[in-house]
C-alpha cells in the first residue's frame, strides 16, 4: 500500500452506455499490465430460444435482444430466412426496409450523440446538465431522436420492438397521409441536421489516431443497409455467406459476450468504419457537406465517430426524403412465404455495425439452429486494443480520475450496446500490484537441496484452452537448463483434473510448483501470476478454468498438515516465453 | 405535489423499457425538474445505493450477483415499481426455465465455469415485495408517466388488467380473429399497447402478459380449430411472458399433448 507506484481506483458502474459492464485496468510503473473490458451478465440464450420456433416468430424474438436496435435484428433475420426460403424482396419492400432502417439509425445515433456522448466533450455528467447549458442543442437532438422513432413507428406502430415487419415484408403498407406527414417532418429536420453536424464539427475532440482495420458491408451503388459484400480497407471482399471462414468468435474468461476476430486480429465495425469504406456511396449532396467539414474522412481517430454518426443522420434524412417523396402504398406489402428446408444468411448494418445471422430451418420452417453475431461483440477486442494504445499515449502517469474519464469516453466512441450481449459493466481502474511475477527480479525462489523432493505438477484437461500448463511442460522438456534439473531428480508431471488425488501427489514432495491455466481461450497478454497457498485461499475464484478443486485440495492439505514446505501455484494465461522464464527462475535457473 | 426522488435500475433485459424515459424527449427533461433522479446509469446519473421514494426496476433476476442487489434496492426504496415483461414476469428469457440452461451454456461457451448464471430467469416479485407493476414488452412512455404522476399526486397507480379485446372495441378496430381467422392472443392479454398488432392487421402475440381472469383453455381450443399444430399453440403462450400465471400452464397443457 505504501508503494508509490501503486494506486487503487474504483468506479462501480460505467454510465451512458446501453447496458452495463466493467473495465479492469491494471497500471504499474506507468505501464498497462492488463486490460479487460469485462462483460459478466449471463447470456440470455437467444440462439437457443429460437430452436424449435417457427420462422414467423423469429423477428419478434430477436427484436428482444436489443431495445435500441430491434429493427436491425428484424432486418437481419428477415433477410436470412428469406434467403433460406429462396425469396428475394420486391423493389417496394426493399425500399421500405431502407426507410424503416433510416428511422433506427436516426433514433439511435441522435440518442447516442446527445444523451450519451456529448456530456463527455462539454464537461457535463448527463444530458440534464447539458440541457441547462445548451438548451437548443438538446432540443434539436431530442427532436431528431423523436423523428427517428416516428419513422420506425410508421411501419412498426411503435419504435421499441416494432410489430409491423414480418418474414416476407410488412404486415401493412403505411397510409399515404401518414407517410406525407412524415415527409414534411423530414424536410423540416434536414437543415437542423446540417446545423447539428456543423456544430459538432466545431467541438475540439481529442486527437488520437491509431491504425486499425474497418469492416462494413459494401453495395454496388448504395450506402449499405441490408445488402452488400463484406469488405475491409485491406482488400477483404467476401460474400456474407463466407463470414464464418474469416471471422472467428471465441470465448474469453472475462466476458460472456464472445469476442470476434478477423484472421486473429481486432477490427472496427460501425459508423466510422462505414464512412471510411463507403463515403463514395453517399449522395453527392452529403459528400459535399462532408467535404466542407474540418474533420476529414477517412479517419483513424475513433473520436470522429461522433461526426460519422452526425453524417449518417444527415444521410438517413436525405434517403428518407427520397423514399417518402415517391411513396405509394403497395397493395402487396408482403410476399407469399413457402417454407423449405435450408440454411440462410443475413447481414445488415445495424447502427453499431454489421449484424450477422445464420439460420438452419426444417421443411416446416422451424429453426433447428441459429447463430447471431452482434456488432458490439465484434468491436470488443478492438475496444481493448484502442484503450491499451490510446491510454498509453494519453499518459498513464495522469491523475486517476482523468484517466478514468478518458477511458470511459473512449469506450463510448463505440456506442457499445452491451444489452445486445446483455451485460453488466462496472469500471474499475486499478493501479495496483496484484501478485504478478515480475521477471526479473523474482520475489520467490525454491530452496531445494534434494531435487528428488521437488516436483512440477501441470494441471489441465484436454478441452480447448485448458492445455496451457501441459503445453508449457512440453516446451520445457526441450530446455537444456531444465533437463539438468531433471537429471538431478526434479519430477515433471502432467495431470488431468486431479481433484483430491492431488493430495496423494503432494505427500511425496517437499517443494511443489502447481501450474494451472487461469481460463480457457484467454487472449489478453497477461503475465503469469505466482501465488502462495495462503494467497490462493483468498483468490480461488480467479483461478482455473475447471472449477479446480485445486483450491479445495490445497485447503484440505493444510487441514491435514500435508502441505509441502514450499508450495507455489503458477496461474497461466499463456504458455509463452515469459511463463517458461518464470518457471526456470523459480528454480534458480536462467 | 412533493418532489419525489427516483432511481432506475437494470437487471437482465434489452434496455427497451428504460427507453420509455430516454425516448420521452421534452417530457423526460420535464420529469427531471419534477422529480429528483438519483440513479439512472444510462442517463449518466450514478448512485447505486441512493435512498429514493421510487425505484424503477427493469429486467429479470438471472445471476447470483443479482440477488443481493435487488434486496438492497428494496431496502433503499419506499416504492418499488417494476417495468416491462422481464421484471414483471421474467420476460422472454424465462423460456430458459423450461430447459436445461446448464446444457445450453455448455453448448455456447467453451469454458462455462467462468459464467455466473442462475438456472432460471425470474421476476422481481419472486425475490422482494413489489408495490406496482407495469406490464408490457416494451412498456409505453404514457404508462410510465401515468404511474409516476399518480405517485406524485399521492395515489396508487391504476392497474390496467382488462383485455386487449376491450381496447380494440374502444378503437373500433375490426377483429382480426373473427374476420381473418388469425390466432389472436387479445382475448387473454392485457390492454395498454394501443392494440397495435390488430391495427397493422396481425394477431396479438401477448407481449403485455395475461389479463385478469384469462380463459386461456377456450382460446387455445379456438386456435386448434384454426388448424394450428399443438406445438404452435404451445408457443403462442410460451413466448414473451412464458412464466406468467395462466400462460405458463396453458403452454404446458399443449406441450404435453
Amino acid at each position: 500500500m505504501n508503494d508509490p507506484e501503486i494506486l487503487n481506483i474504483n468506479v462501480p458502474l460505467l454510465t451512458r452506455v446501453e447496458g452495463e459492464g466493467a473495465l479492469d485496468l491494471e497500471i504499474r510503473n506507468e505501464k498497462i499490465e492488463s486490460l479487460q473490458l469485462r462483460i459478466f451478465e449471463p447470456p440470455r440464450y437467444f440462439e437457443k430460444f429460437l430452436e424449435g420456433r417457427y420462422y414467423y416468430d423469429v423477428p419478434d424474438v430477436v427484436a428482444r435482444i436489443c431495445g435500441i436496435c430491434p429493427v436491425a435484428y428484424q432486418m437481419s433475420a428477415s433477410c436470412a430466412i428469406e434467403s433460406a426460403f429462396g425469396m428475394s424482396a420486391h423493389p417496394w419492400i426493399r425500399s421500405m426496409r431502407r426507410l424503416f432502417y433510416c428511422g433506427e439509425w436516426i433514433q439511435s445515433h441522435s440518442l447516442h450523440i446527445h444523451l450519451l456522448a456529448l456530456p463527455d466533450f462539454l464537461g457535463e455528467k448527463s444530458v440534464i446538465g447539458l440541457s441547462a447549458l445548451y438548451p437548443e442543442v438538446v432540443r434539436r437532438g431530442l427532436e431528431l431522436q423523436a423523428l427517428g422513432n416516428d419513422l420506425i413507428a410508421l411501419f412498426g406502430a411503435r419504435s421499441v420492438h416494432p410489430v409491423g415487419a414480418k418474414i416476407g415484408g410488412f404486415f401493412r403498407a403505411p397510409e399515404q397521409g401518414a407517410a406525407d406527414k412524415l415527409l414534411r417532418l423530414v424536410e423540416k429536420a434536414y437543415p437542423d441536421a446540417i446545423e447539428m453536424l456543423r456544430w459538432l464539427d466545431t467541438l475540439s475532440l481529442p486527437d488520437d489516431e491509431q491504425s486499425f482495420v474497418s469492416v462494413a458491408l459494401r453495395h454496388d451503388s448504395e450506402y449499405p443497409f441490408n445488402e452488400g459484400r463484406l469488405v475491409n480497407d485491406a482488400g477483404l471482399d467476401i460474400s456474407i455467406e463466407s463470414f464464418e471462414s474469416v471471422f472467428i468468435e471465441h470465448q474469453v474468461a472475462h466476458s460472456t459476450a464472445l469476442h470476434c476476430l478477423l484472421k486473429g486480429k481486432p477490427y472496427l465495425v460501425g459508423p466510422l468504419a462505414r464512412i471510411n469504406l463507403n463515403r463514395d456511396r453517399l449522395p453527392a449532396e452529403i459528400q459535399d457537406v462532408m467535404g466542407k467539414l474540418r474533420t476529414r474522412f477517412p479517419s483513424k481517430n475513433m473520436f470522429h465517430s461522433l461526426l460519422a454518426r452526425g453524417l449518417e443522420i444527415l444521410f438517413c434524412l436525405h434517403e428518407a426524403r427520397r423514399l417518402l417523396t415517391n411513396y405509394r402504398p403497395d397493395p402487396s406489402p408482403s410476399m407469399e412465404v413457402t417454407p423449405r428446408e435450408g440454411i440462410g444468411f443475413g447481414c445488415t448494418e445495424a447502427p453499431r455495425g454489421i449484424l450477422w445471422h445464420r439460420y438452419k430451418l426444417d421443411d416446416r420452417g422451424r429453426v433447428s439452429n441459429a447463430r447471431i453475431v452482434p456488432p458490439t461483440s465484434q468491436n470488443q477486442a478492438r475496444m481493448e486494443e484502442d484503450l491499451r494504445e490510446g491510454l498509453t499515449r494519453f499518459g498513464l502517469h495522469k491523475d486517476a480520475d482523468i484517466l478514468r474519464q478518458r477511458a470511459e469516453s473512449m469506450i463510448r466512441n463505440y456506442d457499445p450496446c452491451i444489452s445486445c450481449a446483455t451485460h453488466f459493466l462496472d469500471l474499475s481502474l486499478q493501479r495496483k500490484a496484484r501478485r504478478e511475477l515480475r521477471i526479473p527480479p523474482l520475489r520467490h525462489r525454491f530452496h531445494v537441496n534434494d531435487w528428488s523432493a521437488a516436483a512440477i505438477i501441470a494441471v489441465g484437461s484436454p478441452h480447448a484452452g485448458d492445455t496451457l500448463a501441459w503445453d508449457l511442460c512440453t516446451s520445457m522438456s526441450s530446455n537444456e537448463d531444465f533437463n539438468r534439473l531433471q537429471a538431478k531428480g526434479l519430477t515433471l508431471m502432467t495431470v488431468d483434473r486431479p481433484g483430491l488425488k492431488l493430495l496423494n501427489l503432494l505427500r511425496n514432495y517437499r517443494h511443489i510448483l502447481i501450474i494451472d491455466s487461469t481460463a480457457g481461450v484467454e487472449q489478453t497478454a497477461a503475465t503469469p501470476q505466482l501465488l502462495q497457498v495462503e494467497e490462493l485461499m483468498m483468490e480461488d475464484s480467479v483461478l482455473s478454468s475447471h472449477n479446480l478443486g485445486i483450491t479445495i485440495a490445497l485447503k484440505l492439505a493444510i487441514q491435514l498438515k500435508n502441505l509441502p514446505e514450499e508450495t507455489f501455484v503458477l496461474a497461466l494465461s499463456r504458455a509463452n516465453e515469459q511463463a517458461r522464464e518464470a518457471v526456470l527462475s523459480l528454480f534458480g535457473v536462467g | 405535489m412533493s418532489r419525489l426522488s427516483l432511481a432506475v435500475h437494470k437487471f437482465s433485459s434489452c434496455d427497451g423499457c428504460q427507453l420509455a424515459l430516454l425516448n420521452a424527449g421534452k417530457d423526460f427533461l420535464e420529469l427531471t425538474r419534477l422529480m429528483e433522479i438519483r440513479h439512472f446509469a444510462e442517463a449518466g446519473i450514478l448512485d447505486n445505493n441512493a435512498e429514493v421514494d421510487i425505484a424503477i426496476v427493469e429486467g429479470s433476476i438471472s445471476t447470483e450477483a443479482d440477488l443481493p442487489r435487488i434486496q438492497a434496492i428494496r431496502k433503499h426504496s419506499k416504492w418499488l415499481l417494476t417495468v416491462g415483461a422481464c421484471a414483471t414476469s421474467g420476460g422472454l428469457q424465462a423460456l430458459r426455465n423450461m430447459h436445461d440452461s446448464g446444457q445450453w451454456m455448455i453448448d455456447i461457451y467453451a469454458t462455462p465455469g467462468s459464467i455466473d448464471s442462475l438456472e432460471t430467469a425470474t421476476p422481481i416479485s419472486a425475490h422482494v415485495p413489489v408495490d406496482f407493476e407495469i406490464w408490457g414488452c416494451p412498456i409505453t412512455t404514457e404508462a410510465l408517466l401515468e404511474a409516476l404522476k399518480s405517485l406524485m399526486a399521492g395515489v396508487s397507480p391504476i392497474e390496467h388488467s382488462d383485455k386487449l379485446c376491450i381496447e380494440c372495441k374502444r378503437r373500433q378496430q375490426v377483429c382480426v380473429m373473427v374476420t381473418g381467422a388469425r390466432p389472436c392472443m387479445g382475448a387473454v392479454t392485457r390492454s395498454g399497447c394501443g392494440a397495435i398488432c390488430p391495427r397493422v392487421g396481425r394477431a396479438c402475440y401477448g407481449c403485455y402478459g395475461p389479463a385478469e381472469n384469462p380463459n386461456t383453455a377456450s382460446l387455445a381450443n379456438r386456435f386448434k380449430g384454426f388448424g394450428l399444430m399443438d406445438d404452435e399453440i404451445t408457443r403462442r403462450f410460451w413466448f414473451i411472458n412464458s412464466a406468467a400465471d395462466g400462460f405458463r400452464q396453458e403452454g404446458e397443457t399443449w406441450d404435453k399433448k
